[in-house]
């Protein structure tokens, strides 16, 4: 009798067991991979055909002949005008000149922003002190302070790295606070229960956990540097100074030669997009992938 | 036919408690908009015992596990768990995102300073116990709730018991915690976690206190069954279950009682 009563548990313990493989079979989501070509034609090639839509038109516009030439160039005398900038190396010096400014300011802007988003998050007087103000200059374009820095620092270097500053470190240091603003209170409890340390929650489960939210401040802290760049460059020039992509604008403008300032443009908007393409794109994709929080192929 | 449970009758537990809560009282806030969430509670759960504390909303059976996983400091009253940290599991996986199945189970063992191969062996263990072994490359959001609960189960059993047989020289079974942990849960996936829970909880002896409002949650898996009231929470009275427990019986006689105690709210 009790030996029945065995087998009959043992059955409905077998039976529990194919349930369970049915409920994980049939609970786990799916995750669909995209095919490379499917990825490529829905990712590259709309952009691509946008921008030769957007170069026909302005060569239909240019031939119309509706504005002088020193107002529209045609666009091959612009292509024409970055190939040959290219050709005598200027190009690359004047990016160099650029990017080298713009990562050394993003990296000290960094550097101070982190710490500074730490204090904000986690010191409740801090955070009431100065929270607003650091919201509030994230919507102050750095451009107006480009006359302060020239009367503080005079046309030098600082200058430029004091304008890049003002426009990243409120963008990197609000995006570590609303990051850990983010982080589910439930995650650092968990970590407590565990008889994690502050240090070690702190390391192995807030800044993990408040990534994503920083990440995004970073990409916009970047962002903001390029911008604040060329807003300085464009403003204070100098010998003094070096020659940069907003130097390069400003002589454009100053000799009236339309197709140099439209290369200007173009080579200004295509750096900001490339960093954004080469260097964050693939690290976002990352963290949020690792998180299921991407959207999209 | 009567349905009973399942179940060997233990041999009566003897050692000191794993879990003993005296005259606990806790109150939030102060002044007039003070809350009474706990009114002189003793508990005691024996070491391998699995108890279950039942009571509807508000009864602060949430905040008496808080108390014994050390989160939150009584007003009055000691409570005290046993040598080792208790584990706590949560109505939510709480998994981190950002880590795998594996790396999640290992995270209790990384923080009390175990090394990589070893901690890695024993969450291969663990889950394999959760019957979940070959996923711990898997990261959360690529498994289903269910599976998610048992990584949780294994990581805090992970917590509760340390590295376990592997190199320790005393097997500690530990004390699991747990607060609702089905309540999100489908019907048959949390009938399936059931089982799987009583399973795991015989195979290892850990210490089970486990949280629920759910009467017939209660009677299938506790040894022991506690009534609490609400607002101040209080211990009604207990129920002992075993091989010879009707399990209909025992639980009309739960829920007419549960109800007696919901219905002195209203009046």
């Amino acid at each position: 009798m009790a030996g029945e009563d065995r087998a009959v548990i043992t059955a409905e313990r077998d039976e529990s067991v194919d349930v369970g493989r049915g409920l994980d079979a049939l609970d786990t989501p799916t995750e669909r991979r995209v095919p490379l070509w499917r990825r490529f034609a829905t990712g590259v090639v709309p952009p691509i055909v946008a921008l030769v839509l957007f170069v026909v038109v302005w060569q239909l516009l240019w031939a119309s002949a509706i504005w002088p030439e020193f107002k529209l160039p045609a666009p091959g005398a612009v292509f024409g005008q970055i190939a040959d900038e290219f050709a005598s190396g200027q190009a690359l010096s004047i990016i160099w000149t650029s990017i080298s400014r713009a990562v050394l300011g993003f990296l000290f802007a960094l550097v101070i922003g982190t710490p500074l988003g730490l204090l904000v998050a986690t010191v409740p007087l801090v955070r009431s002190a100065i929270g607003p103000l650091l919201s509030g200059l994230q919507s102050l374009p750095s451009v107006a302070w480009v006359p302060a820095a020239v009367l503080w620092f005079g046309l030098t270097d600082g200058t430029i790295y004091f304008v890049v500053l003002m426009g990243a470190v409120p963008s990197i240091a609000n995006g570590l606070v609303s990051g850990i603003d983010q982080v589910p209170p439930l995650l650092p409890r968990v970590g407590y229960a565990m008889g994690a340390t502050r240090s070690q929650a702190a390391r192995l489960i807030m800044l993990p956990a408040a990534l994503p939210g920083f990440f995004s401040g970073l990409k916009q802290g970047w962002a903001f540097s390029w911008r604040s760049l060329m807003a300085a460059e464009i403003i204070a020039t100098s010998p003094s100074l070096g020659f940069g992509l907003g130097a390069y604008l400003n002589q454009g403008q100053s000799l009236s030669d339309m197709p140099s300032v439209m290369a200007a443009i173009i080579l200004i908007l295509i750096v900001g997009i490339g960093v954004e393409l080469i260097a964050f794109r693939p690290a976002e994709r990352r963290i949020l992938r690792a998180r299921g929080l991407a959207t999209g192929p | 036919m009567t349905a009973t449970l399942d179940r060997r009758d233990r041999a009566p537990r003897t050692g000191p408690p794993a879990v003993e809560v005296t005259d606990v009282s806790k109150v939030f806030g102060s002044g007039a908009d003070a809350v009474v969430a706990l009114d002189g509670v003793d508990l005691t759960v024996a070491p391998g015992e699995f108890v279950c504390l039942l009571g509807a909303s508000g009864c602060g059976k949430s905040t008496l596990l808080n108390l014994v996983a050390g989160l939150d400091q009584p007003t009055s009253g000691t409570v005290a768990a046993g040598s080792a940290r208790p584990a706590v599991m949560f109505q939510e996986a709480a998994l981190l995102p950002w880590l795998t199945a594996g790396r999640n189970v290992e995270l209790p063992l990384r923080l009390a300073g175990a090394g990589r191969t070893e901690r890695r062996e024993r969450a291969r263990e663990l889950l394999t116990l959760v019957r979940l072994e070959g996923l711990a490359e898997k990261r959360p959001h690529e498994l289903s709730g269910g599976m998610r609960q048992r990584v949780a189960l294994a990581r805090a059993l992970a917590a509760a018991t340390g590295m376990g047989g592997s190199g320790a020289t005393e097997i500690q079974p530990g004390v699991l915690l747990m607060d609702e942990p089905f309540g999100a849960l489908d019907a048959i996936t949390r009938d399936f976690l059931q089982a799987e829970l009583l399973r795991v909880w015989e195979a290892t002896g850990t210490t089970i206190l486990f949280v629920t409002h759910d009467v017939r949650e209660s009677v299938r898996l506790a040894e022991r069954v506690v009534l609490l009231s609400s607002r101040p929470g209080r211990v009604v009275r207990e129920w002992g279950t075993g091989s010879e427990t009707d399990v209909e019986e025992l639980h009309e006689h739960i829920t007419t009682e549960l109800r007696e105690v919901i219905s002195a709210h209203g009046r």
